[in-house]
């Protein structure tokens, strides 16, 4: 694990919002995984996938984060879906009990597919 | 009593300070030297050289001399004055007749010395010993002290043969007093006479950080020279400690396992004790297991626990102040240095007033001035029975294991500030180490992940003003230690409460991850209070699978 400077990007995919974390997600970066979520968000999207393929290292505060996004996304009866997470990654939520609260896919193009097809 | 010196062939390393420290009358009556102060850590040896020296000048017989322990002296003025101008009287007569046992007749009264004095021809000291008398018999207690002190000033002009005074201890003059503890200050300003004289050098022993403390004259510092005393050097104590178990009719360890003595730093006290421990656990034979063995027992319950006690004891005469004191050395061994008094106060238990007072003593002890490694052993070790309510047989095994397992470890140390994303450098570290001991990539970032949480959990909640994160890796072939440790606010996950998870999500709780997350990665962690700072102690034992061939 290289831990970089954080970054977020992100693009429309039809009706889903792919965003694309990279680096550390600490109380920092998360706040702008939120915002960036928020934006989204607040143009009326209700669809988020998350792919974690470059995020490198979380910790609890990044985690807290994470849920809030999908605290939000609930509130407005949305989905949030996790894509190439790293083993890692995917444990660090399964320690926690949180996994099967999030609908997770090995890719981003799953996801896409998953939520084409329908309201889950 | 100065006869019981070490064999010569025994003192190892001293020789240019004997050869010097014998010359010194003839370098005082040239107005070529003055007076010395003996300085050096404890167990270096000071009391020894003096009492070399007072052998080798008694038996050559050119000058006079005279020791005097402050150590086991009974300060309250008037007994001192006694004991002082006796044992002048016994020790001159003594050099004189060549009888070492005049010296040590410590019970004998003056009329029983006097047909040796006569037969001696030594008139001026009868007229000496009328006085000193006088003195007493009229309870005047200032002409009774200034009468001893000057006795050997007074025997040097009488005879015309200098005398060297040897004052060993001598700080503990400055608590000389008439009646009552703390009474009278400044009595040890009366030897200020007896030092200027031409005729008396004076060696002085005493705390490195004594010499002001105790001098209020500055003239008397200006013409007193200071003589550091150093350690033994590295083959000189191994030396040493093989003439010792040579008596003692133990093998020595190999070479290669001696390296252990080095802890010792030379002290030729630790080094005989050490030796007196092996005769007394009745090794024959040493290996490194043995002297670590020996020295656990050492600064635990042996004869240097004892002696260290004993030196706590001369500046911490109550068991509050004692207790407050072991807080605020094992607090400073531990933080390299002192805080301020107020967080002091506070950690000792003991108010602002007394906690200086705990400090100034320590200061001018001078026993944590040369760091050393076996003072802060037995201060452990005291700590863990005296505070932490532990057999000496826990101190011990402690101790050994502490030994024992450095051999095969290899340890870092580091620390950071409490600073946005100071927690990345420590990831990055444990990474280095993990590589260094070719552990799995994949079972670093678990190992990374969980020193954050601690990190972050103390940067968080500590409150601390320090503002630092203190952290030690330990790794051994089988296992790999990490010890967190902040000041601030008391942290204990027994406070931590257990929610479900979903019930989590339902109420909305986003935090609280990080020591679950801890708990599931470590095999073990503890979390204990030291002194004022949280200490995280997690393990990691290593399994195959997680170290790479």
């Amino acid at each position: 694990m290289k831990p970089v400077q954080f970054s977020v990007a992100s693009k429309l995919v039809g009706d889903a919002a792919v965003i694309y974390p990279k680096g550390y997600l600490n109380n920092l970066s998360g706040e702008s995984l939120v915002n960036e979520c928020g934006i989204y968000i607040g143009r009326g999207i209700t669809k988020i996938v998350v792919n974690f393929s470059e995020t490198d290292l979380i910790n609890s505060i990044g985690i807290s984060l994470i849920l809030q996004i999908m605290e939000d996304l609930r509130n407005i009866k949305g989905t949030i879906c996790c894509t190439n997470m790293s083993k890692f990654l995917h444990d660090t939520f399964e320690m926690l009990g949180l996994i099967q609260h999030m609908i997770v896919f090995p890719s981003e193009s799953d996801a896409i597919k998953y939520l084409k097809a329908g309201t889950p | 009593m100065p006869f019981n010196a070490i064999p010569a062939e025994d003192f190892f390393n001293r020789e240019s300070e004997l050869h010097y420290l014998k010359g010194l009358s003839e370098l005082k009556k040239n107005a070529l030297g003055g007076d010395v102060f003996l300085e050096g850590a404890r167990g270096t040896g000071k009391t020894e050289l003096l009492k070399q020296l007072y052998r080798l000048l008694y038996w050559e017989g050119d000058v006079v001399p005279f020791y005097y322990s402050f150590k086991t002296a009974n300060l309250k003025g008037a007994y001192f004055a006694k004991d002082y101008f006796a044992g002048f009287v016994r020790q001159y007569i003594s050099f004189a007749k060549k009888e070492p046992l005049i010296a040590q007749g410590s019970a004998e009264p003056f009329e029983r010395l006097m047909p040796a004095i006569s037969s001696l021809g030594l008139y001026w000291l009868i007229d000496c010993i009328e006085d000193f008398e006088t003195h007493v018999n009229k309870n005047d207690f200032y002409w009774q002290i200034v009468a001893a002190i000057s006795a050997p000033v007074i025997a040097a002009k009488k005879s015309g043969k200098p005398v060297i005074v040897m004052l060993d201890d001598f700080d503990a003059a400055a608590s000389l007093y008439e009646s009552s503890l703390g009474d009278t200050t400044g009595l040890i300003s009366l030897f200020r006479e007896s030092m200027q004289n031409s005729l008396c050098p004076h060696v002085m022993t005493g705390s490195a950080g004594a010499l002001d403390a105790i001098f209020t004259d500055h003239s008397l510092i200006g013409m007193t020279e200071q003589m550091r005393l150093g350690p033994l050097p590295e083959d000189v104590a191994a030396e040493l400690f093989g003439a010792h178990l040579a008596r003692l009719k133990i093998s020595p360890p190999p070479v290669e396992e001696a390296k252990f003595l080095a802890v010792l730093k030379g002290n030729p006290l630790y080094i005989r004790n050490l030796a007196k421990a092996a005769w007394k656990m009745r090794k024959k034979e040493l290996h490194e297991k043995d002297l670590i063995e020996c020295y656990s027992f050492e600064v635990s319950d042996g004869e240097t626990a004892f002696y260290w006690s004993s030196v706590l004891s001369r500046y911490m005469k109550t068991a509050e102040q004692r207790r407050a004191m072991l807080k605020i050395l094992m607090h400073s061994f531990e933080n390299q240095g002192f805080d301020d008094v107020k967080r002091l106060s506070i950690l000792s238990g003991v108010d602002e007033t007394e906690t200086g007072a705990i400090l100034a003593a320590i200061n001018v002890s001078g026993i944590i001035r040369d760091k050393d490694a076996v003072l802060q052993d037995f201060i452990r070790c005291l700590y863990m029975k005296e505070i932490e309510g532990r057999t000496a047989v826990y101190a011990k095994e402690k101790i050994e294991t502490k030994y024992l397992s450095e051999k095969e470890e290899s340890c870092f140390e580091l620390v950071i500030p409490m600073s946005s994303n100071a927690e990345l450098v420590v990831a990055k570290a444990v990474e280095q180490i993990g590589k260094n001991s070719n552990l799995d990539a994949e079972f670093l970032n678990y190992l990374q992940l969980a020193l954050i949480e601690v990190c972050i959990n103390a940067m968080e909640h500590s409150g601390s003003y320090e503002k630092k994160v203190f952290l030690k890796f330990i790794t051994r072939p089988d296992r790999l230690e990490i010890i967190v440790e902040n000041s601030g606010k008391p942290f204990s996950p027994d406070t931590r409460k257990e929610i479900p998870v979903e019930e989590k999500l339902r109420m909305g709780i986003k935090r609280g991850w990080g020591f679950k997350l801890v708990y599931a990665i470590m095999d073990n962690v503890k979390v204990e209070r030291v002194n004022d700072r949280t200490r995280v102690i997690m393990t990691k034992n290593l399994k195959d699978k997680e170290v790479l061939e």
